[in-house]
């Protein structure tokens, strides 16, 4: 039936378990494909209509007319959701992907993502004075330092007083909660509880 | 140089700064850690704990992390090697040790500048003055000085006044030298332990008013610990137990103070620790009556229960108690409530009539919420277990951070993890140990017993980690006195498990003989010695000289090194 | 025998600043005043200093502190964008940029320095997370909200210039991306970008807490087809649940305050 495709699209999206899938460019090509030919037969039906007394060409019309409008609408969600996701790689991991998530976007998502970060960064630097970076303090701080564990070999971190820590896997830090908060958003360190 | 004022000389120098922590692979080490990083936290001291599992490893940390770091503490580890010389750091690095190994390395204990030991020194330790250890070489200078003197002198006249005077010095020196050779080697003959790093970290703990009930059962868990893997004699656990005991007296007293609370004042979630009579039966509350029996070193050597006839008495043995087999093969929690309540008393009524006086001694329980009931010999064994369960995907230094964690309460899972890992592995030491027997792999090697474990043999894995490997050897060594009685009690025993298949590489862990109470072990020496006779490739790594690593090709060679030497 | 009081929270800044909105230019610097001023000898004659509220318009830090805290609440828990706090947020940023100064001061091991840092951190994060949830409201309705503040005209715009800029940003921008991956190759009549056909817009019937801050008379609230409009009476300090719609009006003018 018409719009299977589409509908697959969004259905992989909302089903993947990843935090950013790769683009189906194939599923998007073979939906423009179905979509050009469903105008086709509409417009060759529309310029055919002499041939046809009764009105059942109309139907067809209507329904041919009515997938292209799905069609549209289920590649705009896809399009959509993807640049929500995108936008959520933005918040988590600052302005520089990880190469991991580079190869799952395509090109014009990676123009928006720059684009995104340069509005989102105008945005912030127009706050108060001197701006405020909106993606620190994301939950509300219990303590100064935290007891935080690395999870990779990150290696040597600098941190805003100079001093460098060696962020090498299982070794253990307390370290001011405000330097080490973006680390940990990134999924590089572990905050310990207790 | 010892740091007496542990708060004005360690504590309160690091605060403010950066400290960067070592920490050994142990368990004792494991609960100073924990300590000391409570009090940091508290008193925002930024800090970085990298643990090292021996001398290399200390090495290499130590290069990775040393940028810009002026303090480094090391607990259990590096007491027993002179740090400067091993590391290499700059000036203004300030090393303080905490380690309960012993002997203190000389160059340590003599440092004005750069090491510092926390704690006191123990006069029993023996420590040597300083000027039979220590003098400045004035050989050369004498000789130089006498050559550019009067050269109106006679050559001759001056050549006899100089050498009469030169061999009268060279003398000296050398008698001296010798004397300074003896000392150090007596100091040094013995390794054994000091008191335990957690309870001198508790103890800074209780001088900064900081001592809470989870730093206290960390500090009972290091000194179990200690006399759990025989490292300290029973005299000493106990006097150290009395001490702990005075603290948790202490501790409960505040929390049952409080009268203007209910009637029931503190809730039955605060964690409470009590001082107990209890049985030494390795995780018997965790597990059956009749597997605790059968695993737990004491009661099976003295029960002999790999033999049939052991068996027998074990039977007998749960009659007069009164204990239906089917009961004493369920899960203790899952016995008769009535059973369970008078098992304890029944085991002490019968303890004389079985040889196992001794199966009574004193330690520390942990209760908090209905649940969870800890004895602090349950939590050694756990964090033992989980240790050492290195696997394909578990590095060492993964089980590291997971024995940490299984000291705090929400990870409660880890440690019943633990108990289930060392179920494991106290039901494969006996089977070993079994095995061993039967099959007569305890061989004697003049003046002292070989035990080796081959490659392909049952549970081989398990043995490639110092801690299990210690406590098979000790198991081993009482059952096989059991078996022989007088001739063995005055033989070591040595023990070697395959290390690594990769690199041909084997452990290997020397104990004391049983006769001798003390724990004093003098494989560290006999080891270093005969390594350098033979030219074997030895790694004496650990940060416990008894253990160490050698090529399994080298091995027969080495053993007969050393018979040579200890006969 | 000045005693020391311990700072209680949030600020404890007797000092009035003149906050008065018509001349947020003529602030007078906090270091000025003789709070946090580490040059003093001890730090302990600064908490004795006797409030100064004088003169009706000069509200407290604290006040101001209060208002953004409130202006949080709401912007969180309702589902439409509210007006702009901007003037409060850009006066606690400053407030806490001289503190972080001063504080910068103190000795590294003082106790006190960390308690204020740390309430710092707590006032950082209500700012940053207001404007997050703006942040986010915006994206998600961009064009409608764009719409409705046109509607609206320039005096009485929710949104700030900042926050004006970012939605037009950021609606050309999703314009611009859909049209150069889907829509450049669908046929012609179904290329257009249409934002409004699209976009969420927030469901003012949504339920929400409130309390009221003052006696509010008369609210109505709208009957289904069985029954009949209902009019309410709002008592003050009263809790109630309803929707938010009905309410929306009293919320703007600050007589309700959502929880």
């Amino acid at each position: 039936m018409f719009c299977e495709k589409s509908l697959n699209l969004i259905k992989e999206l909302d089903r993947s378990t990843e935090a950013m899938p790769a683009f189906d460019d194939d599923g998007v090509r073979q939906v423009f494909e179905e979509m050009r030919g469903l105008y086709d037969q509409n417009v060759a039906a529309a310029n055919d209509s002499t041939a046809d007394p009764d009105g059942t060409a109309i139907a067809g019309i209507a329904i041919r007319h009515a997938a292209l409008e799905r069609n549209k609408r289920c590649l705009m969600a896809y399009v959509y959701n993807r640049i929500r996701k995108v936008r959520n790689m933005r918040w988590q991991f600052g302005s520089i992907l990880p190469p991991e998530i580079k190869a799952n976007l395509c090109e014009p998502e990676i123009q928006w993502f720059n684009s995104y970060s340069k509005t989102l960064a105008l945005y912030m630097k127009s706050i108060g004075d001197q701006g405020l970076n909106l993606a620190q303090d994301v939950k509300p701080p219990k303590s100064l330092y935290v007891e935080v564990r690395s999870l990779t070999d990150y290696g040597k971190f600098e941190m805003d007083n100079g001093e460098v820590v060696l962020l090498k896997k299982h070794s253990t830090h307390l370290m001011s909660r405000a330097q080490c908060e973006p680390l940990i958003i990134q999924g590089i360190l572990e905050q310990i509880t207790h | 140089m010892y740091v007496d004022n542990v708060i004005e000389g360690f504590y309160n120098a690091v605060n403010g700064s950066r400290v960067l922590l070592f920490v050994n692979y142990d368990i004792d080490a494991i609960c100073a850690a924990r300590i000391l990083q409570h009090l940091f936290r508290c008193d925002t001291i930024a800090y970085t704990l990298v643990p090292v599992s021996g001398i290399q490893d200390l090495r290499q940390a130590y290069e990775e992390n040393c940028e810009e770091v002026k303090y480094v503490v090391l607990v259990n580890c590096g007491g027993t090697i002179d740090i400067v010389e091993l590391l290499e750091p700059e000036e203004h690095v300030i090393f303080y040790l905490l380690d309960s190994h012993r002997p203190t390395d000389l160059c340590n204990v003599f440092s004005s500048s750069q090491v510092r030991i926390i704690g006191n020194s123990d006069p029993e330790e023996g420590i040597p003055e300083f000027d039979d250890v220590f003098r400045e070489d004035s050989d050369e200078e004498e000789d130089n000085s006498g050559e550019d003197s009067d050269p109106e002198e006679s050559r001759a006249a001056k050549r006899m006044r100089m050498s009469e005077e030169a061999i009268l010095k060279r003398r000296e020196n050398r008698l001296w030298a010798e004397k300074r050779d003896r000392i150090v080697f007596n100091y040094t003959q013995f390794s054994y332990y000091g008191k335990a790093s957690a309870v001198q970290m508790f103890e800074l703990a209780l001088s900064l008013s900081k001592d809470t009930t989870d730093l206290l059962w960390c500090a009972i868990i290091g000194v179990t610990e200690q006399y759990l893997l025989g490292k300290v004699e029973k005299q000493q656990y106990v006097l150290d137990s009395g001490t702990l005991q005075g603290y948790v007296s202490k501790l409960s007293h505040n929390l049952d103070e409080d009268p203007t609370e209910a009637a029931n004042s503190t809730p039955v979630t605060v964690p409470r620790i009590s001082f107990t009579k209890d049985l030494q039966l390795a995780l018997y509350r965790h597990w059956t009556v009749e597997a605790s029996l059968r695993h737990s070193m004491y009661s099976a050597c003295k029960l002999k229960l790999w033999t049939l006839k052991g068996e027998r008495r074990l039977h007998e043995l749960l009659v007069d108690m009164g204990l239906p087999l089917v009961q004493s093969r369920q899960k203790f929690s899952a016995m008769d409530m009535v059973l369970r309540q008078e098992f304890h008393s029944m085991i002490e009524k019968l303890a004389e009539k079985y040889e196992l006086d001794q199966l009574v001694f004193a330690s520390f329980i942990l209760q908090y919420g209905f649940r969870n009931k800890y004895c602090a010999s349950d939590v050694v064994y756990s964090m033992l277990a989980l240790l050492e369960s290195t696997g394909r995907e578990k590095s060492s230094k993964d089980c590291f951070l997971e024995a940490m964690d299984a000291l705090s309460r929400p990870k409660k899972n880890l440690l019943e993890d633990g108990i289930e890992k060392a179920k494991v592995m106290l039901t494969s030491i006996f089977k070993m140990v079994q095995a061993a027997l039967d099959m007569q792999m305890v061989i004697s090697g003049g003046p002292f017993l070989y035990f080796i474990i081959q490659e392909g043999a049952l549970n081989a894995r398990q043995f490639s980690h110092p801690h299990t490997l210690i406590l098979l050897a000790q198991f081993v060594l009482q059952a096989y006195v059991m078996v022989r009685k007088k001739k063995a009690t005055n033989l070591p025993l040595i023990a070697s498990a395959p290390l690594d298949a990769d690199e041909g590489t084997c452990l290997v862990v020397g104990i004391p003989p049983v006769i001798e109470d003390s724990p004093k072990n003098f494989f560290g020496k006999a080891f270093e010695q005969a390594a350098e006779k033979t030219n074997a490739r030895a790694q004496l790594d650990y940060f416990d000289s008894s253990v160490m690593k050698l090529k399994m090709e080298d091995r027969s060679k080495f053993f007969d090194a050393l018979a040579a030497l200890l006969s | 025998m000045k005693e020391f009081r311990p700072p209680n929270f949030p600020l404890t800044c007797r000092e009035s600043i003149d906050v008065n909105f018509n001349v947020l230019k003529n602030r007078r610097p906090l270091s000025q005043t003789s709070c946090y001023n580490p040059d003093l000898d001890t730090m302990e004659d600064t908490f004795d200093d006797e409030d100064f509220l004088s003169d009706q318009e000069d509200i407290s830090v604290q006040k101001v502190l209060q208002t953004l805290e409130e202006a949080w609440l709401n912007e969180k828990f309702s589902p439409e964008l509210l007006p702009s706090q901007e003037d409060y947020v850009h006066c606690m940023m400053d407030q806490i940029q001289q503190m972080e100064d001063n504080l910068n001061k103190l000795k590294k091991t003082d106790f006190r320095g960390e308690v204020h840092h740390m309430e710092l951190a707590r006032i950082r994060y209500i700012i940053t997370s207001y404007l997050r949830t703006r942040l986010d409201k915006i994206e998600l309705a961009t064009a409608h909200i764009l719409e409705q503040e046109a509607l609206r005209g320039p005096e009485n715009s929710y949104l700030s210039e900042g926050e004006l800029k970012f939605a037009k940003e950021f609606l050309a921008l999703q314009e611009s991306h859909s049209k150069q991956l889907v829509l450049r190759h669908m046929p012609s009549p179904f290329q257009e970008f249409m934002p409004t056909q699209q976009t969420l817009v927030p469901n003012l019937r949504s339920h929400v807490f409130l309390r009221a801050k003052k006696d509010v008379q008369s609210v109505v609230i709208e009957g289904d087809r069985d029954n009949r409009d209902e009019e309410v009476d709002l008592d003050e300090n009263s809790q109630h649940i309803m929707q938010y719609q009905p309410i929306a009006t009293y919320l703007k003018d600050g007589s309700l305050q959502l929880i």
